[in-house]
């Protein structure tokens, strides 16, 4: 068991690994998903809430979840990445989960906390707050969710309101992406009576902060995953691909380009696995660098990847493809590495240009 | 903080002041010829206190120090400015080996010195033709008269100009080849077949050296192990700097990114918004390079044997070139002019940096390394061209 996981930890990884490399069945998993249209496949997400209890992961004991902390988001991160395994673990287990425990109220907490860990409901959460309009652009998971979280800002306190999909006025258009296997939404609440908002807490401004920081672990958690099973595909190839009367993965070229990805990953896997443990006065920053450099490292690592398995690696019978088209996807959540890093020499400055 | 962590706390505060004021934050890489002579009296202060060899075992006068607290007195070291340490080699590398293999006569003989910080160590490793391909070695050991002879070339020998013994894998079996018929010895420098050249760097200092050979010798009770196991003590040694003072090293370098911050500031290219983005990567590369370090060494105490740590040495050069990179670029026009007609600290780390990812085993050989023993790759093919199967 290595640091900085315990023997719980540990085993989480190992049943979802199995079960989810089961489900992934080299590349076939994805593929299905792509095939029937729809954006994640309800049998899975019911067996892995129900029968392995992780949708609630992170979701208290008291209300049926699994009670642990951030590592055990990270864990459950990384084998959905290795796998892209297309449930709304990251929207629904993490950030509504968080919000949902820390300002609702009992009732409320109760029951959706529940429903969740049970696999019953999904949800989604729109930064209401952020701006003037009444509508989020490209929000992950939001056509499979059965009800939406929204922030809004009230007289500098926020405000949070659930919002049940199926509500006159609210609108969720599902776009085509070019990942298959995550979907992305426009969500307009603009015509929704103000009646139907339901309220269920209010938090200070920096309370999202701590919000941002957990998404952003565990989307990087999912870069390292992710990053890891191209490197395995990949130490797999080439050491059966035979040229030149050896397997490729004697050569230098070969091997030195698979250190490269190595460092990439071990280094990115640092900076989650320290982001996840960190004390409160170091998650904000620890945070942001661990989601800007993960993914930076897989979408690179992908791509070294492809290269690196010739032919086949561009093609679309092949995985490969998924796992490069995931991690530009994730480039593109929660802001760009390039704004990211713009904040970190913001801070280190200690200015604003 | 622990106990001892803060006793080395308040003792750096009152002893690191006076004459060896101007020592700090000196010595570091591309700076080790700065004040040889103060260095070597900083370290006896240092040994006088019991500070040299506090992760030893007590019964050789170390402390038993664990390695968080090895850790702990690294940064504390660190964060006061202590120059580099000029004894490092014999404290935190010989000293191990000679713990681990030496012969009785050999830990007391040997041990108090380096835990006085009175003797001081360089090691023989590298030569002209054994660099990359470090069992190449030509130098020759022969046993005559109860003692051992020596011919040959050591090269890239760090501050040997300040060293009483040097460390030397030699060749003692005739027609041996690669890592076979090695010898371990340990030899005095002071001695009329030994001579000690200087090789100035790109940077203009000179920390590396060349040391010839030529009918040197040591007597045969200065061998550790046997004929034909110096390839493994010459490895076992490499092994016993098990990361504790990466940490140390990295605050030398916040210290550094830290001043390119404040140059940044004071000429205005903090408003160039690549140099920006190159910074703000420059910073996540040094958190992250720690946090790898935490991991590993979290790890090893635990006594798991992890892969990371395979690159840490590739990671920290590649990160230290390119701040030396990043330094010139945010000195700007002012990069290319020297004051007072001598390089400054971040001209010096610019140049001595090109080396950080040459010496201690290049970038390429790194690859070598976790490709092949990480990630399980096939090994290279050695000499006769055939490819060994991983």
């Amino acid at each position: 068991m290595a640091y900085p996981f315990s023997s719980d930890h540990e085993m989480i990884r190992e049943v979802l690994s199995d079960f989810l490399q089961n489900w992934y069945e080299n590349g076939k998993g994805p593929e299905r998903i792509y095939q029937s249209g729809k954006s994640f496949d309800e049998n899975i997400w019911s067996r892995f809430a129900e029968d392995l209890g992780m949708a609630g992961v992170a979701i208290s004991e008291d209300f049926g979840g699994g009670g642990l902390d951030d590592l055990g988001r990270v864990v459950v991160m990384e084998e959905l990445g290795a796998s892209l395994c297309a449930i709304p673990f990251l929207t629904t287990g993490g950030v509504v989960v968080d919000i949902i425990s820390k300002i609702a109220k009992n009732q409320f907490k109760e029951e959706y906390l529940q429903k969740i860990a049970k696999g019953k409901i999904k949800g989604i959460f729109c930064p209401g707050h952020l701006s003037e309009e009444k509508k989020c652009i490209n929000s992950a998971n939001a056509d499979t969710a059965d009800f939406i979280l929204i922030s809004r800002l009230k007289n500098k306190i926020i405000e949070v309101v659930c919002l049940k999909v199926g509500t006159p006025g609210l609108e969720i258009n599902s776009k085509k992406t070019i990942d298959p296997t995550r979907s992305f939404s426009d969500v307009d609440w603009s015509q929704v009576s103000d009646r139907d908002f339901l309220p269920i807490g209010t938090a200070e401004i920096n309370f999202f902060t701590d919000i941002i920081s957990q998404s952003q672990i565990s989307l990087a958690a999912e870069c390292v995953g992710g990053a890891q099973k191209c490197l395995d595909m990949t130490l797999e190839y080439t050491s059966q691909r035979v040229q030149f009367g050896r397997p490729i993965a004697s050569f230098q070229a070969i091997k030195h380009r698979c250190a490269d990805m190595f460092i990439l990953i071990e280094t990115a896997r640092s900076a989650v696995y320290a982001a996840a443990v960190a004390t409160k006065d170091k998650k904000t920053e620890s945070s942001l660098i661990a989601k800007a450099y993960a993914t930076e490292a897989f979408f690179k690592v992908a791509g070294d990847a492809i290269q690196l398995h010739g032919g086949i690696g561009f093609t679309w019978e092949y995985p490969l493809h998924l796992f490069f088209k995931r991690s530009r996807a994730n480039r593109s959540m929660f802001g760009m590495p390039s704004e990211d890093y713009k904040l970190l020499a913001d801070n280190i400055f200690g200015d604003k240009p | 903080m622990s106990d001892l962590r803060n006793k080395f706390s308040k003792w750096m505060e009152n002893n690191f002041c006076g004459e060896y004021e101007c020592l700090r934050g000196r010595a570091t890489p591309g700076d080790e010829d700065a004040f040889p002579g103060l260095r070597l009296k900083w370290e006896r202060e240092m040994g006088a206190a019991g500070w040299i060899g506090i992760g030893w075992p007590t019964e050789f006068g170390g402390k038993g120090a664990t390695l968080d607290e090895i850790v702990g007195f690294n940064e504390e070291y660190a964060s006061h400015g202590g120059p580099g340490r000029a004894g490092h080699i014999g404290e935190t590398l010989l000293a191990p080996t000679i713990i681990a293999f030496g012969t009785d006569q050999q830990k007391a003989r040997y041990l108090p010195g380096i835990k006085a910080g009175k003797e001081f160590w360089c090691q023989g490793y590298s030569e002209p033709n054994a660099g990359s391909d470090l069992s190449n070695i030509k130098t020759k050991a022969s046993l005559e008269n109860n003692q051992w002879v020596i011919n040959g070339q050591k090269i890239w020998t760090s501050l040997a100009m300040d060293s009483d013994y040097i460390f030397v894998v030699a060749r003692a079996a005739e027609g041996s080849k690669g890592r076979q018929g090695l010898v371990f010895l340990l030899v005095k420098l002071d001695q009329p077949g030994i001579e000690i050249r200087p090789i100035k760097q790109m940077s203009g200092t000179a920390e590396f050296n060349e040391v010839f050979f030529d009918g040197a010798v040591c007597s045969n009770e200065d061998i550790i192990g046997g004929v034909g196991d110096g390839w493994k003590i010459a490895m076992a040694l490499l092994g016993f700097e098990r990361g504790a003072s990466t940490l140390g090293q990295q605050m030398t370098f916040a210290d550094e990114f830290r001043q390119i911050v404040d140059l940044a500031k004071a000429n205005g290219s903090a408003k160039n918004p690549l140099i920006r983005q190159r910074i703000a990567k420059s910073y996540a590369g040094l958190k992250i390079m720690r946090f790898t370090a935490l991991r590993t060494l979290e790890a090893a105490e635990k006594g798991d044997t992890t892969k990371e740590g395979y690159i840490s040495k590739i990671f920290w050069s590649s990160w230290h070139r390119e701040l030396g990179e990043l330094a010139m670029d945010v000195m700007g026009k002012e990069a290319e002019i020297l004051k007072n007609g001598e390089y400054n600290k971040l001209q010096k780390l610019f140049l001595f940096s090109r080396s950080d990812t040459i010496y201690g085993g290049t970038n390429q050989i790194q690859r070598n390394i976790i490709a092949e023993r990480a990630l399980g790759m096939p090994k290279e093919p050695r000499g006769g061209g055939t490819v060994m199967k991983g």
